[in-house]
């Protein structure tokens, strides 16, 4: 009937293994410490797609001298699933359901950030009311996703216990998304033109019960893993990315920012009702794993005051804008970025005047991140490794998109 | 009864103790962890789940149990029992109380640890024996953890001794029987103890051969089904002998303040040991729950630079005490 | 936000570039058109001026119908600007690679290279990032959407 592969490509297997890894020039690696005068043989690893702790599908080559990295290189497209081709067979409105299943951790903002370039296109008017649901739901996604991070994080250094503290908490905010989007991870909540359902009375209910709770669990979470002497160990002074190389290699978001440079989509190009809100930008500039950590956490303290303003400031009014069934935005091109849990996430839209977009162009933070960190990688410990990989927050469905 | 007949009897006791303690001390593992983790654990097969790890034993014993291609077969087969037969005999000169010891040696202490210290040979050899890259990094760590702890493991264990006089376990509980228990002179010894036996039984936030999230399972990687059953059912085993000896050397063993030695002589003390045991490994559950893993690097210099110094140290604050203190105070101990 | 075109005209003609065509886009933002020849002196004179474009957002293809427009997506921090350089390929040609500009353009170009059916020269490492070895230009605009039924019919 057809004998061509399922599921392997016609290579597999018949490829020559990897002899040398990484495509940062042995000039620019760090020189490795082991004492060359034994005759050692170097070790090259698969770490992935099937690990423990790469996040999903992410398969990087190590070459190991002993337990330290001489060099990495990523391998990804596990789970590419051709998003930015099938965006452009979707009506604008259909588009959303793609997005959502790119950074799927974080899915309103993927969603904001199509809406928001569509929107530039099409000049619509959003309504306030909606500009506001829809920080008040990216700001619970955000902390949603900051948790995710965090559990993940303190089992890539080989916690267990914040995991399911941190699933705890995620709980309660999937609740309140589920109540008003109809769906936990997928939402396909944010549409051009505003957002497709009002914010119910029991997910406002829920969402003064989770803010009434989330600081003491999240003075919690610090003492669980921020506070512990081993955990600080192993972070402090790990995996540090300097400000030249973030951004050389285009970090961007919570990153970026403990690198040192104070970017923030939020704050420098406000979109939805962002500049309306007040909230701190966390930074540092030590640039290493535990910067990167404090910073999120940081960040999840902020995203709970700002859930804190929009619940009681929410305006009256319409959710949506008066916006035609189908959409068939004007010849343009338009870039809107938002600022995701990972980092700038951009959407580049060009449209033929047609009710499909021409060319979606999705803009993937953590492929950059990855980038970053896989330049890093040389010249630290294998258990190190590991946590750089978590610290800058990698999610697959993002980067094969 | 012949003399091999009473050995056949004890060897059948002690594996049907580790069994018993293996499927005991994976449900208690399994409820601790749950509800240190804001879940319940089993609650399913039977009263609040307790038959949930017979259930996980049968299917241990019933899985496939395929052998990867390229394996060094003999050593790939022979490795599990290496793992296991030391953890088994390590039962041997434990005692229970003062009438139930498998074998009341005189050197007790050191038969344990010398016993012990073949285990590390077998989890060697099955990650050598895999040809998987995972496995003989998992290998290769577990030979430097017991070349560094080993030494300080031992040394910790000495003042204990040094105030008993003794090797004999059943005479160390019976010298703290007279007086306190020996956390109470002892206790840095205690820490270090605590701290080498936690890296010497392979637990977290030590257990750097198996680290599931950098070497995937270390030197276990390769193997399932039963072979994979001896593995983890030593690895119990390993944590309840250490904390058997914790108890034996630093919280009196079998005995307890102010309760006659007359009712626990026998199956009483035992109870009582058994319990003491129980707890500690509750602490030992605790801490792996809470606790992120060290580096290997950090483990290490910990080992050579902190713990070795330490606890020669205190081995010489003991010896100076046990041998001046009488003169200075007046024979207390 | 947008860069004034007539300091970026400057720029560019101090390092020998005249004539380099500026659009001012109103939904996008200033675009400079490039042509693949030019686009790295155009790219490190924009990265060395001052307050430079020292940040490379994104990189990605276009396929506009007659060619392949790969667009790099500029950012200067110092200035809180957006920049938009973009040149033609023909379909098929050769990619030259700007990594020694901006490192960040390694995996982008490696997609971007595949996606579209460019060649990508002067590149470390320049297999496919995301498709597998042998797979069509994905997102050509003659490389169709299949139905399940053309998939089994291939």
């Amino acid at each position: 009937m057809d004998p061509r592969h399922l599921v392997e490509h016609a290579g597999w297997l018949t490829d020559t293994p990897p002899t040398d890894v990484g495509f940062v020039p042995a000039s620019l690696r760090r020189a490795p410490m082991g004492v060359d005068a034994l005759d050692t043989e170097r070790l090259i690893v698969n770490m992935g797609p099937q690990h423990p702790s790469t996040h999903g599908v992410l398969r990087v080559l190590l070459e190991l001298d002993g337990e330290e990295v001489v060099a990495a290189e990523s391998v990804i497209g596990y789970l590419h699933r051709g998003i930015e081709k099938l965006a452009e067979h979707r009506r604008y409105n259909a588009v959303g359901t793609l997005m959502d299943r790119g950074d799927y951790v974080s899915g309103i903002h993927n969603e904001l950030a199509f809406a928001l370039a569509a929107e530039a296109i099409m000049e619509i008017e959003v309504p306030r009311r909606a500009q506001w649901l829809r920080v008040l739901m990216a700001e619970l996604n955000r902390i949603a996703s900051h948790l995710v991070w965090y559990g993940t994080f303190g089992l890539d250094t080989g916690a267990m216990g914040q995991f399911l503290y941190a699933v705890r908490d995620r709980e309660a905010l999937l609740d309140i998304l589920e109540d008003v989007t109809g769906q936990r991870m997928m939402f396909n909540y944010v549409r051009p033109g505003g957002v497709v359902a009002d914010i119910t009375p029991t997910a406002v209910e829920k969402i003064h019960a989770f803010l009434s709770t989330i600081d003491t669990h999240l003075d919690e979470h610090d003492q669980l893993l921020g506070g512990n002497e081993i955990f600080q160990g192993r972070v402090r002074g790990v995996g540090t990315i300097d400000l030249e190389t973030a951004i050389a290699f285009g970090l961007t978001g919570a990153n970026l920012r403990a690198s040192g440079l104070g970017f923030d989509v939020r704050k420098d190009r406000p979109y939805a009702a962002y500049d309306e809100m007040d909230f701190a930008v966390p930074m540092s500039s030590d640039g290493d794993c535990l910067a990167r950590y404090l910073v999120r956490m940081g960040e999840m303290r902020e995203a709970v005051r700002i859930v804190r303003q929009c619940i009681e400031g929410l305006p009256e009014g319409e959710f949506m804008a008066k916006v035609p069934k189908v959409l068939r935005p004007p010849v343009g091109e338009a870039y809107a970025a938002v600022e995701s849990p990972r980092g700038e996430l951009g959407v580049h839209l060009v449209s033929d005047g047609s009710d499909t977009p021409y060319r979606m162009r999705y803009r993937p933070p953590a492929l950059y991140a990855l980038q970053a960190a896989e330049a890093i990688l040389p010249g630290t410990l294998l258990a190190d490794a590991v946590v750089i990989l978590g610290s800058v927050d990698v999610v697959l469905g993002e980067i094969d998109r | 009864m012949s003399p091999v007949l009473i050995a056949t009897l004890r060897v059948l006791a002690a594996v049907g103790l580790m069994l018993l303690n293996g499927v005991v001390l994976i449900y208690m593992l399994r409820k601790v962890l749950g509800h240190l983790h804001v879940r319940l654990g089993p609650t399913e097969l039977g009263p609040a789940g307790m038959f949930q790890t017979l259930a996980d034993v049968v299917k241990l014993l019933t899985k496939e149990d395929p052998t990867p291609g390229m394996v060094d077969r003999v050593l790939y087969f022979l490795a599990p029992l290496i793992v296991f037969v030391p953890s088994l005999a390590a039962y041997a000169a434990l005692p229970f109380s003062s009438s139930i010891i498998a074998a009341d040696l005189d050197a007790g202490l050191l038969f344990t640890f010398a016993i012990l210290s073949l285990v590390t040979l077998g989890i060697f050899a099955a990650g050598w024996a895999s040809y998987n890259k995972w496995s003989l990094l998992g290998a290769m760590r577990s030979i430097a953890q017991q070349v560094t702890y080993e030494v300080p493991l031992l040394l910790a264990a000495l003042p204990p001794v040094m105030i008993a006089g003794s090797m004999n376990l059943a005479d160390i509980v019976r010298a703290q029987q007279g007086s306190v228990w020996f956390i109470v002179p002892c206790f840095p010894a205690f820490l270090f103890f605590l701290v080498a036996g936690l890296i010497e039984a392979n637990q977290t936030p030590f257990d750097m051969s198996e680290a599931e999230s950098e070497l995937v399972a270390g030197f276990a990687t390769e193997y399932a089904s039963m072979k994979f059953g001896l593995l983890f059912l030593s690895e119990f085993s390993n944590t309840f002998v250490f904390s058997a000896l914790m108890v034996t050397l630093f919280f009196g063993g079998w005995t307890l303040p102010f309760v006659p030695d007359a009712l626990l002589s026998g199956v009483g003390g035992a109870v009582v040991f058994m319990i003491k045991t129980y707890l500690v490994i509750a602490v030992l559950m605790w801490v792996r729950g809470t606790l992120p893993r060290v580096r290997i690097d950090q483990l290490l210099s910990l080992g050579w630079k902190v713990l070795l110094p330490a606890t020669l140290v205190w081995i010489v604050i003991t010896g100076l005490a046990v041998k001046l203190g009488p003169a200075l105070i007046g024979g207390v101990s | 936000m947008r860069p004034d075109t007539a300091a970026l005209a400057r720029t560019l003609s101090a390092v020998g570039l005249k004539g380099i065509e500026i659009d001012d886009v109103a939904s996008l933002g200033v675009v400079v058109r490039a042509t693949p020849s030019n686009v790295h002196t155009v790219l490190r004179a924009l990265k060395e001026s001052e307050d430079g474009f020292e940040f490379l957002v994104d990189l990605f293809g276009i396929d506009t119908g007659d060619a392949v427009d790969v667009v790099y997506h500029l950012r200067s921090f110092g200035r809180d600007e957006d920049l938009y350089v973009k040149i033609d390929m023909d379909y098929g040609s050769d990619l030259k690679s700007v990594w020694e500009i901006f490192p960040a353009a390694l995996m982008p170009e490696r997609e971007c290279a595949e996606m579209f059916g460019l060649t990508l020269s002067g590149h470390p490492n320049p297999k496919h990032l995301l498709l597998t070895k042998g797979s069509e230009p994905l997102l050509l605009k003659e490389h169709p959407i299949r139905t399940a039924e053309e998939v089994r019919n291939r």
